[in-house]
């Protein structure tokens, strides 16, 4: 890779959130600077089109625009990284995919809905090919950080596939289950330092589901702390119903 | 043998008196329902009186995140870091924790002995306390009871009012001097009472684990476990790591760590190339419990568990290793024959 590399950093359907976060590297974003151009990103700076080495894509695909805009966003990339529960693995967006996509749109729009073409929330790898994941919502500053460094320096970043326990356990936190909390922890995916159950609050599981996630004992472990089948299955929608469309049919 | 008497009220002067000769490690109150060994600061703090922690002494010798060495891309140089003996009293200490350490102490001993580790055992005085057995200790069917006080300096066994107290060794005799305390009545404290029980001992095991390798038990453990590792991270016993650099963000240097590490974890299991060698939940719990009751032992003659419940206490999913462990006994007892 070049001495400096090129990015630019998109947007898709999502809250911006983690592009704030991009912008909340306060301490480190003059040395970012140092390592990179920027050469496109709306939230921060005028539109420009050019060349880049890098895309940071935050977002999912909603619309058939957002389709072809990926298309033209990866040919024009090197590396895509996608950034954000949303677009790595289609996020709270992807709740919507548990229903009808003409009920989905009515409720959303209306008598107006034939002005608005939709479809089924996808994360980014559903239409392109992804480079690298950064997970999280908004996504994990700590591993943007280790990607950033990683490509800077021309190398393959590390995705982290253990579970969020493992971080909690290195920690030592009391496990939120035994503070009588139930938590999605034990299938999701860690690199977070298990940011969220060090400040005693439970895994909602923004991460991504685990590899080969074992899902009908993750369903007894809820429900054996009290929630009922239903409730365990909408806790694990939350940010994984994409996925968890995907393996029902 | 000489046994002094420790009053409850006097616990806390006791701490006092280890302060001051050397820092004190010892478990203390973390969240409402946890107890974790802590650096003393307030004597009062102290907690002698608990179940477990959810970390052993362990991660005084191994710690979870290990710096290893910084380096410097600028010159290419690096430096490895200073290691420092721990020098300290472990105060409180349960007897299957101590018995890990020994397990561990083999372990990094053996061929290439692991500096970083051997060097942060030295100066240690092991202070032990006695227990009662939870619903999850098993320690009694691994040979090590509750008031065990092999490995340390000073013992101390609950009875009424206090704690008996035993000088085991000179050391430990040396960190007591000065410290008043009357002669112990006579009286037995309480030999503990386990409720979970290994149906036989280490020496009828490993031939029962052997003829267990293709036990169906595998796969109905697989089926409740989600693979968080947890068992492995919290085991006083489980020494595996992994090693990761981390470069700042000037790029300019960074670190390399030394990461605790699972067998039940799919990435530990997963080489160059990305062949994963035990690919299925099912051969990561048969070589979880193998390595605790099997392989180590084999070349030991001592099972690598040492009772402490901790897998069984943090597993969300209820998985026993006693259970497991017994299941292959009972099977076995009815078709000893199935040796694979």
């Amino acid at each position: 890779m070049a001495a400096k590399p090129r990015v630019a950093i998109f947007d898709f359907t999502g809250c911006e959130g983690c592009e704030l976060n991009q912008l909340n590297f306060e301490n480190q974003l003059l040395d970012m600077l140092g390592h990179v151009d920027i050469v496109e990103w709306r939230e921060a700076m005028d539109d420009r089109p050019g060349e880049y080495d890098i895309a940071f894509v935050e977002g999912s695909l909603s619309t058939p625009d957002c389709i072809k805009r990926i298309n033209e966003i990866r040919r024009r990339a090197k590396v895509l990284v996608a950034v954000g529960a949303c677009a790595v693995q289609g996020g709270i967006n992807s709740m919507k995919n548990t229903r009808p996509i003409e009920e989905v749109r009515e409720e959303v729009y209306g008598k107006d809905k034939y002005l608005f073409p939709t479809l089924p929330a996808l994360p980014l790898s559903s239409v392109v090919k992804v480079d690298v994941n950064v997970r999280g919502c908004p996504m994990t500053q700590i591993e943007f950080l280790k990607v950033f460094t990683a490509l800077v320096m021309g190398k393959q970043p590390v995705e982290p596939t253990s579970a969020v326990c493992v971080e909690c356990k290195l920690k030592e936190n009391e496990c939120v289950y035994e503070r009588g909390m139930i938590c999605l922890g034990p299938v999701t995916r860690g690199g977070c330092d298990a940011q969220c159950p060090s400040v005693g609050q439970y895994c909602t599981g923004c991460r991504g589901l685990v590899p080969e996630p074992n899902l009908k004992a993750m369903e007894d472990i809820l429900v054996t702390h009290g929630l009922s089948v239903n409730e365990a299955w909408k806790r694990l929608h939350l940010y994984n119903s994409h996925e968890l469309e995907g393996l029902k049919s | 043998m000489d046994l002094k008497f420790l009053a409850s009220d006097r616990v806390e002067a006791l701490v006092s008196h280890l302060m001051h000769q050397k820092a004190v490690y010892a478990p203390q109150r973390m969240g409402r329902h946890s107890v974790a060994l802590d650096k003393v600061t307030n004597p009062a703090a102290v907690v002698l009186d608990y179940s477990r922690t959810m970390q052993s002494v362990k991660k005084y010798f191994q710690p979870p995140r290990d710096e290893l060495l910084k380096f410097d891309l600028t010159d290419q140089s690096f430096a490895a870091a200073t290691v420092e003996p721990l020098d300290a009293v472990l105060l409180g200490i349960h007897s299957y924790d101590r018995a890990a350490i020994d397990r561990l102490d083999y372990n990094f001993s053996q061929g290439q002995p692991e500096k970083n580790y051997l060097k942060r055992r030295e100066g240690v005085i092991w202070v032990g306390v006695s227990y009662e057995p939870d619903e999850f200790h098993f320690s009694g069917s691994v040979g090590i009871g509750p008031l065990e006080t092999e490995g340390f300096d000073v013992f101390l066994s609950r009875v009424g009012g206090g704690y008996q107290v035993e000088t085991v060794t000179e050391k430990g005799g040396e960190i007591l001097a000065g410290f008043d305390l009357p002669q112990a009545e006579q009286g037995k404290p309480s030999p503990g009472h386990f409720h979970q029980h290994i149906f036989l001992p280490q020496a009828r095991l490993n031939e029962v684990m052997a003829a267990s390798y293709s036990s169906p038990v595998w796969e109905e453990t697989a089926q409740k476990c989600v693979g968080c590792g947890s068992c492995n991270i919290v085991c006083p016993t489980c020494y595996c790591f992994n090693v990761e650099e981390n470069v700042d963000i000037k790029v300019t240097g960074g670190t390399r760590e030394r990461i605790w590490d699972g067998c039940m974890l799919r990435e530990f299991t997963e080489v160059a190339g990305g062949e994963v060698f035990r690919g299925g939940l099912a051969e990561r719990q048969r070589h979880r419990v193998l390595r605790k009751f099997k392989y180590l032992s084999d070349r030991t003659g001592h099972p690598w568990c040492v009772g402490c419940g901790r897998c069984t206490a943090y597993c969300t999913a209820g998985i026993s290793i006693v259970s497991i462990v017994n299941r292959c006994v009972s099977d076995f007892e009815k078709h000893p024959t199935t040796a694979v």
